[in-house]
């Protein structure tokens, strides 16, 4: 890798190690304070048939099914709507800053009238994107895998990490949903609304179109359930949901490029 | 100096065309009939305009009058809505990477990285252009009396600009374009980014000074165009536009001044005679007046330094 491309990914990877910190710091607290319930649960047939008690549509929506096993447990707990809302809402971030955010603060100007392309300054800012979802989910394994073997959860190593994979695949298909209206908006608040509304919507497809025969089919047009509609967490997960994210991520990311390329780059 | 072309009001090209170069035959940049149109507005419509290789050339127009935009247009930053530019014989939009590496920009809206260091910005920048000389670095930072441990965030507007300043003036480029470069500097450092200016010209580099300072651009620039609602209302040299300013007149006579003859005298308007004084306004070339006073008794002559933003104004004035 050149000088030039590693300013380009480092430079706006190292501008954003506070929020980096926070969602990390976030991430740690979600899984650890979560596990550590797990052993008042082990075993606690009470709890589990009180969860059991709750109307059916409900324990599908929120994911509470088999809440006594580890499983669903760590299901209802933190992957059927946390740990992906996080990896989401911090992919939507990043996105956010480091292309319509630094646009809209003027900050790209002086890097735009270097001797680089603007197709490579936010390819870069996307690979930066990707590299913080890449520390996040490193972060989130060791939480999640050290949490398991402190509080005795006994769980499939290889289902968590397909999990968990797919949670940041998820955040990094709606960073590239941002990514993709910052290359034809300027505005940030826009490519928010847009991320936010990505991944908000495609969640309430998942969690409520199971809940009527006729809309369960079209549940499969939510991003949300090609991640953790197959519950990677029992099942483990389907190659289609794992191509489904990344190609549909990378996809939405050249998008965003192209656009970029193409218009007019806004002046502070 | 530039040899100086007449001054023609709104026909830029012809003004050009009758300029010579300062350094070789094709020119720094070369815009032919751009335009820029932000939706219904028109920033920029039909300019035309050349910069010479080796010369300082001022883009003068107030604020809004588009000449951000034409600046935008030239780095490929604004996607021209028509017209052709070719900057140091290249197309910003075909081969904007090898014609940066050519050139630096300051811009004139300066939003710097807020929590980086200077040096830290400059490291980054450099990275990028494939490395900065750091002794040059250094010394650039001493004579803007910069220092480049703090955060941008911890500097004054003024000191931000010199970060700018440093980074224009650290690459080895052949072309700056410097947009309203002295915005909130001190007198002393506008005198030394003057000193910048002359030194970067005598190695032939070619500096496109946009400003709405004019005393900047008088002392700074050998050419200038005038931008006035996304038009070029003239183009020509600084001593072309001098002369053309209007200097105010004060002569007291040692007798009943020659008011007759200076009625007629060509170019003096505005003549108020209060006993042996004369007040008058001279627009072109003092040697009639001389002349003419020579020949009568006189006790003292104030003639006023004849100022670029007079000059300027009559300028609008006569495209208004």
């Amino acid at each position: 890798m050149t000088r030039r491309w590693w300013e380009l990914i480092a430079g706006p990877f190292r501008a954003s190690w506070r929020a980096g910190l926070g969602w990390t710091i976030l991430l740690v607290l979600l899984i650890v304070s979560t596990v550590a319930f797990w052993p008042a649960f082990r075993g606690s047939s009470g709890i589990s048939q009180a969860i059991d008690q709750l109307p059916g549509p409900l324990l599908k929506a929120f994911g509470l099914e088999d809440f006594g096993t580890a499983a669903g447990y760590l299901r209802g707990g933190l992957y059927e709507v946390l740990v992906p809302l996080v990896f989401a809402a911090a992919g939507i971030v990043f996105a956010n800053t480091m292309t319509a955010g630094d646009e809209d603060a003027g900050h790209l100007e002086l890097f735009l009238a270097q001797p680089v392309s603007r197709m490579a300054v936010i390819t870069g800012r996307s690979l930066a994107v990707l590299g913080w979802l890449i520390v996040l989910t490193l972060v989130t394994v060791v939480s999640q895998l050290g949490s398991d073997a402190l509080f005795g959860v006994p769980i499939d190593t290889g289902r968590v990490l397909v999990t968990i994979a797919l949670c940041a695949l998820l955040g990094a298909f709606d960073a590239g949903v941002c990514i993709a209206v910052a290359g034809a908006s300027t505005r940030p608040g826009l490519v928010l609304s847009a991320g936010f509304g990505v991944a908000y919507s495609s969640y309430l497809v998942l969690a409520l179109f199971q809940l009527s025969p006729l809309l369960d089919p079209w549940r499969h047009v939510s991003p949300w359930d090609w991640a953790l509609g197959g519950d990677p967490l029992t099942n483990g997960g389907d190659a289609w949901r794992f191509l489904a994210l990344g190609v549909g991520a990378v996809l939405l990311a050249a998008l965003g490029i192209v656009g970029f390329d193409g218009r007019d780059v806004r002046s502070a | 100096m530039a040899a100086t072309s007449p001054l023609e009001a709104g026909t830029s090209a012809a003004a050009t065309a009758a300029a010579a170069p300062v350094g070789g035959a094709d020119p720094a940049i070369l815009i032919e009939g751009l335009a820029k149109d932000y939706g219904p507005v028109q920033a920029v419509q039909a300019l035309d305009l050349e910069v010479h290789r080796g010369e300082v050339f001022g883009f003068l127009g107030p604020n809004g009058a588009g000449k951000t935009t034409t600046i935008r247009c030239l780095l490929d930053l604004l996607r021209p809505t028509a017209g052709r530019i070719t900057v140091l014989g290249l197309d910003p939009r075909r081969d904007g990477i090898a014609l940066r590496r050519r050139l630096t920009y300051m811009p004139g809206e300066l939003r710097l990285p807020e929590r980086m260091t200077a040096a830290g910005l400059v490291a980054a920048i450099g990275r990028l252009r494939g490395g900065f000389d750091t002794r040059r670095r250094d010394e650039l930072a001493t004579r803007l009396d910069l220092d480049l441990g703090r955060r941008m965030r911890d500097l004054s507007s003024g000191n931000r600009r010199k970060v700018a300043l440093l980074l224009a003036f650290l690459a080895d480029a052949e072309l700056l374009i410097l947009d309203e470069p002295t915005n909130g500097l001190d007198p002393l450092m506008q005198r030394e980014f003057l000193r910048l200016v002359r030194e970067a010209r005598a190695r032939g580099t070619t500096i496109f000074l946009s400003s709405h300072v004019l005393s900047e651009v008088q002392r700074a620039a050998d050419r200038v165009a005038v931008l006035r609602q996304g038009r070029v209302v003239a183009v020509g040299g600084v001593d072309e536009l001098r002369r053309r300013a209007r200097q105010r007149i004060d002569v007291w006579f040692d007798a009943p001044p020659p008011t007759e003859e200076l009625a007629r005298l060509p170019g003096l308007v505005d003549v108020a005679v209060e006993d042996r004084r004369v007040l008058a306004t001279l627009s072109g070339p003092i040697q009639p007046l001389l002349e003419l006073l020579a020949r009568h008794p006189v006790l003292s002559l104030l003639v006023e330094e004849p100022d670029l933003e007079q000059a300027f104004l009559d300028l609008y004035k006569d495209a208004a």
